[in-house]
């Protein structure tokens, strides 16, 4: 439980400091980037923490399935341009793959 | 029956029975990767929606408790994100430039040709956040002006398009070493890609957890100013 606590105060800062700069990035981000910078300045990541995100990660799928649903209220669009989408989607994932695994690759091979 | 179908806390109660019958599918069909528990638990609340003529809006009265924790969810990424730092010093370089280049490219072609072919300015603004994990996505893509439900669709087939295109792939351009492969998951994957490699090996999953959080972590501070 403290472990979530502080992911719930480091959301609330996130939400703060975005306000205050007037960001456009998300709260959570922000929230992200300073407990990111805490466990940097701290030098260790806490046991509560480490706690909740081995009980939280397994369940993210679920918490993802609410806004995902939301696809029925979209279904003229995706009659409309459903194969167009799939086409874009498979097409715009090989160069992308390519180009990744050449860099990382490249350099180590020669 | 009707009076039920309004309570919040039944809707909330499916959620979390489509998800446990989406993993069980996914453990007996030896996680076959077109069946990722997600899809299984979105397929069937959206069926059930549909069958029943309930809105999203009454469904997202029990949803929006499950909606509530994506939150805290994204903070709890500075976890694995902190623990990466060590193993990418010496590589730092290198990742870096896949991360950016690699995922910029995809996500380059997606916008083009969703721009040319489609040209609707929500699509087009949606399909940038394709290449985000779906918790990170869906936050940018409300920030950007694009659907959010879509954005959940897109980075969805996305990572089960990648998860099944890029290892023969890169097995084929004999670019599948281990790290190249994991990274390679992780960028244009996401968290499918990556419990992919979890399959493949724990060098591979390493590196694709990280390269989905490093690319979740760019977009989500770049694309808010570009788009």
């Amino acid at each position: 439980m403290p472990g979530l606590l502080g992911l719930l105060i480091f959301l609330l800062l996130g939400g703060v400091l975005q306000d205050f700069l007037s960001l456009p990035v998300p709260a959570a981000i922000v929230g992200m980037l300073l407990l990111l910078a805490f466990l940097i300045i701290r030098g260790r990541t806490p046991q509560a923490l480490q706690d909740i995100t081995q009980t939280l990660s397994p369940l993210l799928p679920l918490f993802l399935i609410p806004v995902s649903v939301g696809i029925v209220t979209q279904k003229s669009l995706l009659a409309d341009y459903g194969v167009e989408l799939l086409v874009i989607l498979t097409v715009s994932l090989i160069p992308g793959a390519l180009v990744c695994a050449w860099i990382m690759k490249g350099g180590r091979s020669s | 029956m009707s009076a039920l179908l309004q309570t919040p806390l039944f809707w909330a109660a499916l959620t979390i029975a489509a998800f446990i019958a989406g993993q069980q599918l996914y453990r007996r069909t030896g996680n076959n990767a077109f069946l990722p528990p997600i899809l299984t638990g979105i397929v069937l609340v959206s069926t059930t929606l549909e069958l029943s003529g309930i809105s999203y809006t009454t469904y997202m009265e029990g949803g929006r408790f499950l909606h509530l924790m994506l939150g805290p969810v994204v903070v709890m990424l500075a976890v694995p994100l902190y623990q990466f730092i060590h193993t990418m010093r010496k590589q730092w370089l290198r990742i870096a430039l896949a991360v950016t280049i690699g995922s910029g490219v995809t996500v380059a072609c997606a916008v083009v040709l969703a721009h040319f072919w489609i040209g609707d300015d929500a699509i087009t603004r949606t399909i940038y956040t394709k290449s985000i994990t779906t918790p990170v996505a869906v936050a940018i893509s409300e920030q950007v002006g694009g659907i959010s439900a879509l954005a959940s669709a897109f980075v969805i087939i996305t990572g089960i398009l990648g998860a099944l295109m890029i290892p023969p792939m890169l097995k084929a351009t004999r670019m599948d070493d281990p790290q190249t492969l994991g990274l390679t998951l992780g960028i244009c994957a996401h968290a499918i890609g990556t419990s992919r490699a979890l399959e493949l090996g724990p060098q591979q999953s390493a590196y694709a957890a990280m390269a989905m959080t490093l690319t979740a972590t760019l977009h989500a501070l770049v694309l808010p100013w570009l788009v």
